[in-house]
């Protein structure tokens, strides 16, 4: 192929996927029908994560009033939020439990959207962005976790930081030692300790942000050009306006979703659910807690982890991460029958070992 | 004078408030109705009628409430974030009805066509009302938080009225404002039955929860143009919803805002702490820094010095390992060995860099509790089938006898220097020998 060809290709392949005669608010907001059939709650699932989103912004900000990211101070700064300061273990509260309900609608809005077909062309950059989010949220998760600095948390980090350095084992001769320089780069050090907090908080802070607002940025607007997707093989040929009663009904699930956060992160602690509230504050000297896990959105790849040998794991993660991002491609021949077949698969696999992971593990590994 | 404006008066106007009103209804039960000029005016009488009402409704609801439920409201006001927004509408309800109410006076007194329409007692209310609203906000001002005394004066007062008992003391000390206040109420009541204010008992309530009423209107192409404006509603039941949604709104905004506002303000105000919190609170940060300052001291002494003091030999133990840092600053574990010489190894799992535990089980391993390797203290080796598949490194050590000469060494590759001959050390002088790590055993390894 000439290389003129090859740009003109890939200019006709941008222009498709980013039309610039539609960048108007007429197309993009007034002429936009959202479809109606049995699958159109799955339309909200995308709104519901860009709305946790937002609430982790507004409570993420204020906490950064308080915090302190340093090794000797972080954990009593986190302490005196909680117990001291008027309406910050809401806060703080709110901030955990819309994580979790952010990663769940994340991943949610994935398996309806793989399963609706929704990535199928001109849509198969939005979903690439998609899936970039979906790493970043997982990078918020692991980047968070640390933050506070106490027991649990730096070694649940150490645990995560340390599977990099079990690619050595797979690397022949001096590439062996690369992972262990990769792991002690992110954590700025030999171990985790300032280094890593500092760089955890950057990048929990505005890096990540940064990035996800790009891309948010970016999603949005591609989904807004080319609309909702069918979703099914047969529209029923209903549709609804987009504005302003599609918005209108998002906004209302959004009310009632706030309502029962909002309940939920008065009345239950996030740390009820550990077994170690808030924890005892990080001692080097210490040994490692018993029984560490990550939090619940890393048990599908944790258990795995746990009972399987490593490169077997590691080549999984890895074939799923290009998998996913090659989705647009792999799949679209593929009808919606054998795609809502898959998704269903994968929904139950990821409800089994996030409910049954411990079980399944201690069945497994002979009673530990 | 008391006696009659605050006695006498409520019983009068209240009598002739209960009588003019059923004389009204029985005699001439068309005229029950506010007189509307709307066809006469239509701008002014929206911007000033909506606002008046709007806000004189909120008032009259909070001065009923404290009036009705006095012990209620008190420990309801008596919350700080409640008061607050309580008085906030108050005035903001105040200053609605106030506007309203003045753009309604000009109104009566420039518009050429109302004149006409205008008697004497619609001047008279407007007046009276207008200079009752003006003072009712300047008691407002003046004697602070309204909402919370009132419950302990001027509803304690009606309530003495109410049940024939009247009471003058509640009164008799109020501010000159107040009780001007309170008698210009009772003058209103009593001009209710002879003026436009019998519109209050006719409010056509039932238009909220009546059937719809198909309306039909002079030229369709009116009602088409006001149902595509309305967005396909038809007029009859979109200014319906809209009434019943601004009800909503109005409502879920004041709850939302007394939330979010009381929260709000108390999180960026922070809490002013007590002297044994504020105690509490700076010790507890000086004991963190203290350990942070411990732990750099650690790491400035490996850096700086060619051996390190773990341990007293006799210290140690072969069955509980004491923790210390090596000189790359990770964890690491003594113990004693059974030919009475130490045993110092890495206590940082070689599966994730989990801190191993000091205890040593029957076998003479120790467990790392991540993900269960149990490592050999002597050879460092992890059990078979464990996670971790590398060994614990072994530490090389020191022995130093008290004047600080090295009497046997052990490199991280279990190589030793044994004193000889006559050098030799006796086994229970073992026990007062310093065990020390040193860098150069560390830089090989």
């Amino acid at each position: 192929m000439k290389p003129a060809t090859r740009t003109r290709r890939f200019v006709a392949f941008l222009a498709e996927r980013l039309p610039a005669e539609k960048m108007s608010l007429q197309a993009m907001v007034q002429k936009k029908e959202v479809p109606v059939h049995r699958w159109s709650w799955a339309y909200y699932l995308g709104g519901l994560a860009l709305f946790f989103f937002v609430i982790q912004i507004v409570t993420g900000l204020m906490m950064l009033f308080y915090y302190e990211p340093s090794v000797a101070t972080a954990h009593a700064s986190v302490e005196h939020l909680t117990n001291n300061v008027p309406g910050g273990a809401l806060i703080r509260n709110l901030h955990a439990w819309s994580s979790s309900a952010m990663i769940l609608s994340v991943m949610l809005h994935l398996l309806t959207t793989f399963a609706m077909k929704a990535f199928g062309r001109p849509r198969e950059l939005t979903w690439v962005s998609g899936v970039l989010l979906l790493f970043l949220v997982f990078g918020f998760g692991f980047t968070g976790y640390l933050l506070p600095w106490h027991q649990i948390a730096v070694n649940a980090t150490k645990v995560g930081l340390g599977s990099i350095e079990q690619f050595g084992e797979y690397l022949p001769g001096d590439l062996a030692d690369l992972p262990r320089q990769i792991r002690e780069t992110i954590q700025g050090g030999a171990t985790v300790g300032q280094a890593t907090l500092s760089r955890f908080y950057a990048i929990h802070v505005v890096v990540l942000p940064l990035i996800s607002l790009g891309l948010l940025g970016f999603h949005l607007l591609s989904v807004q050009l080319h609309g909702m997707s069918p979703g099914v093989d047969r529209p029923t040929g209903r549709t609804e306006k987009f504005f302003p009663l599609f918005i209108l009904k998002d906004l209302k699930v959004w009310g009632v979703v706030f309502l029962m956060l909002a309940v939920v992160a008065i009345c239950i602690p996030f740390d009820a659910f550990l077994d170690y509230p808030l924890g005892a504050p990080y001692n080097p000297l210490g040994s490692t807690p018993d029984g560490i896990k990550p939090e619940w959105y890393f048990f599908w790849m944790y258990y795995p982890l746990e009972l399987l040998p490593f490169w077997l794991v590691a080549g999984g993660m890895g074939v799923l991460q290009v998998g996913l991002l090659l989705v647009p491609r792999i799949f679209r021949g593929t009808s919606r029958k054998v795609l809502r077949t898959l998704a269903a698969a994968a929904a139950v696999y990821l409800i089994v070992i996030t409910l049954f992971g411990q079980a399944i593990y201690e069945m497994f590994s002979g009673g530990h | 004078m008391d006696a009659f404006l605050y006695v006498g008066l409520p019983y009068l106007s209240l009598t002739i408030l209960v009588v003019g009103t059923i004389v009204r209804f029985r005699q001439a039960p068309f005229s029950v109705s506010s007189l509307s000029s709307q066809v006469l005016e239509r701008k002014k009488l929206a911007l000033g009628t909506v606002p008046w009402h709007l806000g004189i409704l909120v008032l009259l609801a909070g001065h009923l409430v404290a009036f009705l439920v006095p012990d209620i409201w008190r420990s309801l006001t008596a919350n700080h974030a409640f008061l607050l927004t309580v008085e906030v509408i108050g005035f903001a309800a105040a200053a609605m009805a106030a506007f309203g109410l003045g753009t309604l006076v000009y109104r009566r007194l420039v518009t050429a066509r109302l004149q006409a329409v205008t008697n004497r007692m619609d001047l008279v209310v407007l007046g009276l009302l207008l200079v009752q609203v003006l003072v009712g906000i300047s008691v407002a001002l003046s004697a602070r938080w309204g909402a919370q005394w009132s419950a302990g004066t001027t509803s304690p007062y009606l309530w003495s009225l109410l049940t024939f008992q009247p009471d003058l003391t509640y009164v008799a000390d109020l501010p000159p404002s107040v009780r001007l206040h309170l008698g210009l109420a009772w003058l209103t009541f009593a001009l209710i039955p002879f003026t436009r204010l019998i519109h209050g008992f006719s409010i056509p309530l039932g238009y909220l929860v009546r059937a719809p009423q198909q309306v039909i209107w002079a030229t369709r192409r009116r009602l088409a143009r006001d149902t595509a404006r309305a967005g396909g509603v038809s007029p009859e039941t979109s200014r319906r919803h809209f009434v019943k949604g601004l009800g909503g709104l109005f409502a879920a905004g004041v709850l939302m805002s007394v939330g979010v506002l009381d929260k709000l303000v108390g999180y960026f105000k922070g809490q002013r702490l007590e002297r044994s919190e504020q105690v509490d609170l700076l010790e507890k940060k000086l004991e963190r820094l203290r350990a942070t300052s411990e732990e750099q001291a650690l790491e400035l002494e490996r850096l700086e010095k060619d051996a390190i003091l773990v341990a007293q030999l006799g210290q140690l133990d072969p069955r509980q390992g004491r923790y210390f840092i090596d000189y790359q600053m990770r964890p690491a574990l003594a113990f004693k060995g059974a030919d009475q010489l130490p045993i110092l190894i890495s206590a940082k799992c070689t599966h994730l860099g989990c801190t191993v535990a000091s205890d040593v089980n029957d076998k003479g391993q120790i467990l790392c509790p991540c993900h269960i390797s149990y490592f050999d203290i002597k050879t460092g080796a992890p059990n078979p089938g464990a996670p971790a598949k590398a060994p614990l490194p072994r530490i090389g050590w020191l022995l130093k006898d008290t004047k600080g000469t090295v009497v046997m060494t052990q490199d991280g590759a279990g190589n030793r220097t044994w004193p000889e001959g006559e050098d030799a050390i006796a086994p229970d002088a073992l026990d007062g020998l310093q065990v020390w790590i040193a860098k150069r055993f560390e830089e090989g390894a």
